[in-house]
Order: structure tokens, then C-alpha cells, then sequence
């Protein structure tokens, strides 16, 4: 932990990597095998890191979710990392422990590709990045998060916004250049607009997948979304342009007085000009990502092997407070991480009850080809992320289109031919999506929203991918068990840890009951009570008013009364 | 359904609460009517009911004022003053209602055993000027309210009606277009007026006591109700401020109350939401709510257990001259004993004499009022 203050407001507690904040953006070459062992000094709390958007094909093990592919790593404890770069493109890495990146272990990464088909338009790359940033810590934002004093769900609002975890950055460019972007969209909650006044950008990449080149001024990130777009720079020099991230406030529940919700970045090309503040722009306009071609021109899955129907929705339970549902299931970790309960019941891992009630969990064969449908009931929208995979985004529908029609044969046929594939997408409120992958790489993969508040009230799925393949092809390494016991979880058996009878979870973690509906005995009894007192009661008034006023023999001193 | 001619929420709102004034205002008049115009008391009966109709008439200007007030400020500087406080007014005034139907009703049936005894008294302590200047402050006090008890409680009564039924009209209001208010407004405070009307003329044509029973029974009811749902706000105003919000903008559903309190809850039957319907009515007149508190509960439970307890003594006192075991009081000159002057004058009345008699012991009567 260190101290820092990205926003000049307020200085807080964040979390970094040797002695570093912010964490630093590392750099790969497509084929590159990464060993990178995590020691944890946090101090109190256990952590795990998670590179987001590769697929981990064969290494599912080191994917980094903790209930899924591993145990948390306790403090003091370390764990290794090792695996294979096989994908170009623009990614980051953050620790996927619940609710923890947002308190700043968060950092880019880009893997260079020597045979890109981009090599030679660009002169220069540049890695940056966008966040929302909060000034209290995430232990006490999420514990209120989830609680009864806040029943509607209120997400807490982003004290400020980010550009490469600073406000102001000023980026030096020379003209007539082009430069290549590279952006990540960090933040725990808010997606933003970015543009950059004067100069167009070309999208060349998202999340990992090329694509053919789209002219825009303006994009929007999703959290946990990544562009790369070209710049070419002006010829003649005409002073500084500034550079914006907005917060999408659409997401917010309230706008607190003073919060400025936008930062500002330059691109200089003259340091002794003036760098001018934004101006005011009337409407957001952002580029829609549906429209991308991806560069190989993979075509549409045109046949569909599994199609999986997530209907979500935010709700409360009994103990007042609100989550988020799949199909009127909330996520809760597993005793067992779902990857070792494949690991440890044989041919019960097939069996898509063993893994707990509160997984979400969903079996897929090797080879097929998946679809989920997801359905947004709720009024926000929301950025889903797989693990594990890209997906074709063959639909997205408009806000309030409701669910989504398997019968809708108009908006079938205008599904793309080449379909966009990205590993984050964003469902508009009360619309829906249709994604599609093929399902060629066995493991636990997580299928999730990425506003952190979100996975920590439940908005998640686990895809238990070829089970039984994973079984004879996985060898978890010894160091990942060791720090299963370090922190005293088991490691074999189903969702309760059982080993010897998987069908039986008992003891199984599981969400807080629904609240009661109606009426409870408790309450008939009361109400019962209540009409008997009140009965009573008029019985006794009825009593009383009918009985006449008794005579009484005058007291001793009655005499004294009499006279005057 | 014509909602752009007449809103049925306003419909309800006014009926609601034109009906519980109006039950008060009814049982008092008709009370007044039957206990005191047979005899040549006529000034004295004239002179409360006027009292009645200055109380309502003083609790409406104030309120028309008050929630004029608050209305245009609302709209016109779009702040609104009350939601933060709303929950603790409505507690306050509740309690405070309750109290006072809870003593009048006691009152009334009690008095209404002493029939002429009490006319006479009456008359007295109208006419009383300076007797009692040297009481203490707080005896005065006392003295004033029985005085004009008959101005009191609808004072109080209109005065709270009147308020929750700005402030509800002004939330429910906001949506409705101009025109629909009128109509409904009137049709709702007519509707009301109709009942009061039907109690009073039942009471007048039926056996005072038989009347007194029934309509003090539902007396009870509505101080019952008042007493709980005044706890139900209170309960209702902490968790405002637990959620940091105006509460009843989440409906009626999950989120709306502290399922740490609940007794019962059902989504439905909100006497709170788009003005209440029918259960508002059913909460006027029972304290009926969708979501019950331990709070509500107990706190209806313990009223009627009060006042079973408090019927119990009176009863007991009655004919024991004494409270449960208290020694019987012995008498002064002033008569400051609280039983036995009651029980021998009374006694002296059912000797056979009426009226006449009844002017001498002037300030031991007046104390008898009071009880």
C-alpha cells in the first residue's frame, strides 16, 4: 500500500506493485511467455491478478478469478503465474479479488505484434489510459454498497475522472505524424467518451481483435474496454489541442454538487503555447461499435450448438439490501473454486449442479458453438465480460426493446456477415445483446458485468468448458494449492467441499433468503392480536357507557360538602 | 375514468380526510344537540357550537394558509420544506390527536351519565370570570382547555387534516393537470361532509347513549389508528434518514421500509402511495398499514390496553369513590377532594331534584368537569 493523490483533491491509500502507483504499463511481444509471481504484502487482505482479455488457451489456471481458477493469496503468500502471449493488442491487468482493483491495483499491457497489418502506418505508439477514481477506500464503499441502508443499489458516484491515472497529462506529439493510440478504459463503474478536439481518430483495434479502420471523433469506453486508433497530426502547427474522457452520467444516480466529471489531457505540439481548455460540446455523438468488421473477416457462427438465455435483473433480498440476478440467481463464491471441483469429481463434472446453486454455472462441450442471449431488465446499462474468449456481437438491441425474440426474423436477417468480436459489450437498459463463440478452450471461464460493483453484488455466470478434457489436460501447479491451504479453503470436492457425495451441497454457500411475501406468521399473528385488543377494547367501552353511575354512600366528611 | 376533469387521488385524499374531521365535528354537535337544547340551556348550546364552528373554521384558514404557503413555495422555488420534517409532523400532531380524542371521548361518555348535573356545570364554567385567578399556571391552563374543549379539538383536528391533505395533494398533485383538482377536490370534501351529516342526524334521532357508544367506540378506533400510525412516522422518518432519501419514492415495494422492523409487509394496499384509495380510508378510521413496524404494533396494542386499563379505574372510582388502593380522599371547603364531592351531590340529585339544586356547590361542580 502507498499513499497518492491523482487528482490533486485527496490523498488516499492505494495499492501498488513494488513500491510503485501507478502501476507501471507493461510491455509484450506476441509469443512471449510470462512468468510473473505475485508476493503479497497488502498486509490485510488477500489478492489475485487477472490479465483481461487473453485467453489463457491450455492455462486456464492462471486465468486469476478467486472461487474460480484459484484461491485467493493470502497475505504474506505468494503465487506464479505462467503462461503463453498467443494475441496481439491492447489489454490490462488488476487483481480479481472482490471489489479490490478499484482501490488501484489496476495497469495496462500491450502486446506488440511484429506481423501486424498495421505496421508501417503509424509512427509512434501511444499507451494511455482512461479511470474513474474514488478518494474513499473500497472496503467501506462496498460494505455500504451492499446493505440495507441501500436498498435502491445506489452505486457510489466517481469522485473524479482519469487520464493515465493523472489529470492534465500533456502528451508531446510532432506534426505531421501519426500516431497510434492504445487506450484502456481502467475504472471500476464508469464508461466515457473520449475525443480529442481537432483531429480524428481511425479505430484500428478493440479489445485485442483488428479491425478495418473506422473514422470517428468521438469513442466510447465501456469500463474494461480497450481501442487503438490512429492520429495523424496536423501539418501546420496551430497551438495545442486539448483532449477529453467524460464520464457517462447516465450511469450515476446522483450528480453531487462540485463533481467534475470530465479530465482533460493535451496533445502539445508546442510547449511554450497555450494549452486551451475544452470547449463545450452540445451532445455526445460516440462512435457505435456494432458497426466494426474485424480485420480476418471471421464470418458469422450461422449455426448455433448451445444457445444459453441470461435474463438479468436487480433485486432485494431478505436482508434488505440489493443485488444482481441471472435468471433470479445471484452469484456467490463456492466454497471449492469451480476449477478445482472439475479437477476432483470425475465424471460428475459434467453435471452442472455440483458447482452450487449460486454459480450460475453452465457446461459447454468442446468444439461448439455457444450463443448467450443476455436480457437486460434493469434501467442501466451494463458491460459484460468473458473470460477466456472474444465473441461475436451478431446483436445489440436499441434501449426498452425489451427481451429478445428468438422469432424476430427481420433483425436475424440483417445480422452482420462479418460480426464485430470484442471481449467486452455493453447492453443498452432494458434491451438485450446476442454474442456467439465457439467453445474451443477447456476451462472455468467467467461471464460477467465489469462495473466492479456489480460482480461484488452477484452479476455473474461461470462457463464450465469441456470438464472432462480439463481433467486430463490441467496440472495445477503446487504453489497454487499451497496457498489454498495457506488460507485454509479445500481444494477438491463440489460446491460444499463435499468429495464424497458431489450431488449433495449441503453446507454450500448461498445467497441471503428472499424477503417474505406477504404475510409471515409473525405478522397474521400481530394483525390477529391487533383486531382482538381493538375489540376488547370496544367491548369495554360499550361496558362502561352502559353502566349507569353507581350510587355511593356519602363519605365521613359528607356534611361539610352539603352546606355552603 | 375522465382523469383530466377529475383526479381520483385528490378524490380520496379529501374524502379521507374530511371524513375523520368530520366524525369528530358530527359526534361533538350532536352530542351538544341532544344533551343540551331539550332544556333552557339554549344559550349554552349555542354558545358551544359556535365554539365547534369557530374551531373548525380557525383550523381551515390556518391550514389554507399554512399549506398555501408551502405549496407556492414548493413550486416556485421548487424546494420542498416539508419532506425532510413531514414524518416528525405527522408523529407530532398524531400523538397529539390521539391524546385529545382519547380524554374528549372518556369524557363524553361519562358526562353524558350526569346528563343534567353537567348542563348546569356547564353553564358555570362559561360563566365563571375571575374565580379561579389564583390557581397556579398549569391549573389555569387546565381550566382554559375545558373551557373551550369544544373549540379544541376540531381546532386541532381540521387543522392536521387540513395539512396532511395539502401536503399529499401537493406530492400526488404534481403529475395531474389543473382541471382535474376542482372537481375532485369538491366531490371529495362533499363526500365527507355527507357522512358527517348522516352521523349527526343518526345521533339526534337515536338514544343519546346507545349513539355515544357507537360513535365514541369509533372514536377509539380513529385514536388508536392516529396513536399507530404516528409511531409508524416516526419509525418511517428514522429510516428515511438511515436510506438518505424521501423514502416513498420507491413505492410501496422492497426498499421502501427497514425489514429489520417489519411485522408485515405486502406491495399492495399502501394507504401512502398515489394518494391511498381505499386503504387510505382504512387507514383513517383503523390505522391499516401495508407495512406494520414492531413500533405500529405495539404502539396499537398498548393504546387499547391503556385505555381498557383507564375504563377499568374510572369504573372503579365510580363506585368505590377512590382510585385502586388509594385511601378515599376526605373533603375541604373548597371541595379540592376528586370523588366524594361528585358522589353526594349526585346523590342529592337522585333524591329527586333537578335543576334548581344544582347551582349551589358553584366550584366543586366546575372540578367534577374536569373529571
Amino acid at each position: 500500500m502507498a499513499l497518492a493523490n491523482p487528482d490533486g483533491m485527496a490523498e488516499r491509500p492505494v495499492m501498488g506493485i513494488n513500491g510503485q502507483w501507478p502501476l507501471p504499463t507493461l510491455n509484450f511481444t506476441k509469443g512471449d511467455r510470462v512468468i510473473a509471481t505475485v508476493h503479497n504484502q497488502l498486509g490485510n487482505q488477500s489478492t489475485s491478478m487477472h490479465l483481461h482479455g487473453l485467453f489463457q488457451n491450455g492455462t486456464n489456471d492462471m486465468d486469476g478469478p478467486v472461487g474460480v481458477t484459484q484461491c485467493g493469496i493470502p497475505p504474506g503468500s505468494s503465487f506464479t503465474y505462467n503462461f503463453t502471449i498467443e494475441q496481439p493488442g491492447t489489454y490490462w491487468y488488476h487483481s480479481h479479488t472482490r471489489g479490490q482493483y478499484p482501490d488501484g491495483l489496476r495497469g495496462q499491457f500491450l502486446v506488440h505484434d511484429p506481423d501486424s497489418p498495421y505496421i508501417g502506418q503509424y509512427d509512434e505508439e501511444i499507451a494511455i489510459t482512461l479511470s474513474d477514481w474514488y478518494h474513499d477506500e473500497m472496503p467501506g464503499l462496498l460494505s455500504h454498497f451492499i446493505s440495507v441502508a441501500n436498498p435502491t443499489g445506489a452505486e457510489p458516484v466517481p469522485n473524479s475522472a482519469l487520464m493515465s491515472d493523472t489529470q492534465n497529462l500533456s502528451v508531446a506529439v510532432q506534426p505531421g505524424k501519426t500516431y497510434l493510440f492504445r487506450m484502456t478504459n481502467m475504472g471500476a463503474f464508469a464508461g466515457q467518451y473520449f475525443w480529442i478536439e481537432g483531429h480524428t481518430m481511425r479505430v484500428v483495434e478493440v479489445d485485442g481483435v483488428h479491425t478495418e479502420p473506422a473514422e470517428t471523433s468521438m469513442i466510447y469506453l465501456t469500463a474494461a474496454q480497450r481501442y487503438s486508433f490512429m492520429v495523424t497530426m496536423k501539418d501546420n502547427v496551430e497551438g495545442n489541442f486539448a483532449m477529453v474522457g467524460s464520464m457517462d452520467t447516465d450511469l450515476f444516480d446522483a450528480l453531487p454538487d462540485g463533481l467534475n466529471t470530465n479530465v482533460t489531457g493535451w496533445l502539445v505540439y508546442d510547449d511554450a503555447a497555450d494549452k486551451p481548455a475544452p470547449a463545450l460540446i452540445d451532445a455526445f455523438e460516440p462512435f457505435d461499435d456494432y458497426t466494426l468488421v474485424p480485420q480476418d473477416g471471421l464470418e458469422i457462427y450461422d449455426h448455433v450448438d448451445h444457445s444459453i438465455q441470461l435474463d438479468m435483473k436487480m433485486d432485494n433480498l431478505g436482508d434488505g439490501a440489493n443485488y444482481a440476478f441471472f435468471n433470479d440467481i445471484t452469484y456467490v463464491e463456492p466454497i471449492v473454486p469451480t476449477l478445482y471441483s472439475v479437477l476432483s469429481t470425475g465424471a460428475n463434472a459434467s453435471n452442472p449442479t455440483i458447482y452450487g446453486v449460486n454459480t450460475n454455472s453452465f457446461v459447454l462441450e468442446k468444439g461448439q458453438v455457444v450463443e448467450i442471449v443476455l436480457n437486460n431488465d434493469d434501467a442501466g446499462k451494463h458491460p459484460f465480460h468473458l473470460h477466456g474468449h472474444n465473441f461475436q456481437v451478431v446483436w445489440r438491441s436499441e434501449e426498452n426493446d425489451g427481451y429478445w425474440n428468438p422469432d424476430n426474423t427481420s433483425a436475424i436477417e440483417s445480422f452482420p456477415r462479418k460480426p464485430m468480436r470484442r471481449d467486452v459489450v455493453m447492453v443498452n437498459p432494458q434491451g438485450n445483446f446476442v454474442i456467439r463463440f465457439k467453445a474451443d478452450n477447456p476451462g472455468v471461464w467467467l461471464f460477467h458485468c465489469h462495473i466492479d460493483w456489480h460482480t461484488a453484488s452477484g452479476l455473474v455466470a461461470t462457463m464450465i468448458e469441456a470438464p472432462l478434457e480439463l481433467q486430463s489436460s490441467m496440472k495445477v501447479p503446487a504453489d497454487h494449492y499451497q496457498v489454498c491451504q495457506d488460507s485454509g479453503t479445500p481444494t477438491a470436492g463440489n460446491a460444499a467441499g463435499n468429495t464424497v457425495d458431489v450431488l449433495d451441497l449441503t453446507g454450500e454457500h448461498k445467497s441471503p433468503a428472499p424477503l417474505p411475501a406477504g404475510f409471515t406468521a409473525r405478522g397474521i399473528v400481530a394483525l390477529v392480536f391487533s383486531c382482538l385488543s381493538a375489540f376488547i377494547g370496544m367491548a369495554v367501552i360499550a361496558w362502561y357507557g352502559a353502566a349507569p353511575i353507581a350510587v355511593r354512600k356519602p363519605s365521613v366528611a359528607a356534611g361539610k360538602v352539603t352546606t355552603n | 375514468m375522465a382523469p383530466n376533469v377529475f383526479a381520483v387521488p385528490v378524490f380520496f385524499i379529501c374524502f379521507r380526510e374530511c371524513l375523520e374531521t368530520s366524525i369528530i365535528v358530527s359526534v361533538l354537535l350532536s352530542f351538544l344537540k341532544q344533551t343540551l337544547s331539550p332544556v333552557e340551556d339554549k344559550s349554552i348550546h349555542k354558545r358551544l357550537v359556535r365554539q365547534v364552528w369557530y374551531g373548525v373554521a380557525a383550523g381551515l384558514l390556518i391550514c389554507l394558509i399554512v399549506g398555501g404557503a408551502m405549496v407556492g413555495a414548493f413550486y416556485t422555488l421548487q424546494k420542498n420544506t416539508f419532506a425532510g420534517t413531514e414524518d416528525i409532523w405527522e408523529g407530532v400532531f398524531g400523538i397529539i390527536a390521539s391524546i385529545i380524542i382519547t380524554i374528549m371521548g372518556a369524557a363524553l361518555l361519562r358526562v353524558s351519565k350526569l346528563q343534567d348535573k353537567w348542563r348546569v356545570k356547564l353553564s358555570q364554567a362559561l360563566d365563571k370570570k375571575d374565580r379561579d385567578m389564583k390557581g397556579s399556571a398549569g391549573s389555569r391552563f387546565k381550566q382554559w382547555c375545558e373551557k373551550y374543549a369544544m373549540f379544541l379539538l376540531p381546532f386541532i383536528t381540521v387543522l392536521r387534516e387540513g395539512l396532511e391533505a395539502v401536503v399529499f395533494i401537493g406530492g400526488v398533485g404534481l403529475g395531474l393537470p389543473a382541471t382535474s383538482f376542482p372537481l375532485a377536490v369538491i366531490c371529495g370534501l362533499g363526500a365527507g361532509c355527507l357522512v358527517g351529516y348522516l352521523i349527526y342526524r343518526g345521533g339526534n334521532s337515536a338514544h343519546l347513549q346507545i349513539f355515544l357508544i357507537i360513535s365514541t367506540c369509533f372514536l377509539y378506533l380513529v385514536a388508536a389508528g392516529l396513536f399507530s400510525r404516528a409511531v409508524w412516522f416516526f419509525e418511517n422518518n428514522t429510516w428515511n434518514k438511515v436510506v438518505g432519501g424521501d423514502v416513498s419514492e420507491t413505492g410501496a415495494g422492497a426498499g421502501s421500509y427497514d425489514i429489520r422492523q417489519s411485522v408485515w409487509h405486502v406491495n399492495c394496499c399502501s394507504p401512502q402511495l398515489n394518494g391511498g384509495g381505499g386503504w387510505g380510508i382504512f387507514n383513517s378510521i383503523f390505522g391499516w398499514t401495508n407495512s406494520a413496524t414492531y413500533g405500529s404494533v405495539l404502539a396499537y396494542n398498548l393504546y387499547w390496553l391503556v385505555v381498557i386499563a383507564g375504563f377499568f379505574l374510572l369504573r372503579f372510582k365510580e363506585q368505590n369513590g377512590r382510585l385502586p388502593f388509594m385511601k378515599a380522599k376526605t373533603l375541604t371547603e373548597d371541595g379540592d377532594s376528586e370523588s366524594s364531592p361528585e358522589g353526594s351531590v349526585f346523590e342529592r340529585n337522585v333524591e329527586g331534584k333537578r335543576g334548581r339544586e344544582m347551582t349551589e356547590p358553584a366550584s366543586s361542580m366546575v372540578r367534577e368537569l374536569r373529571d
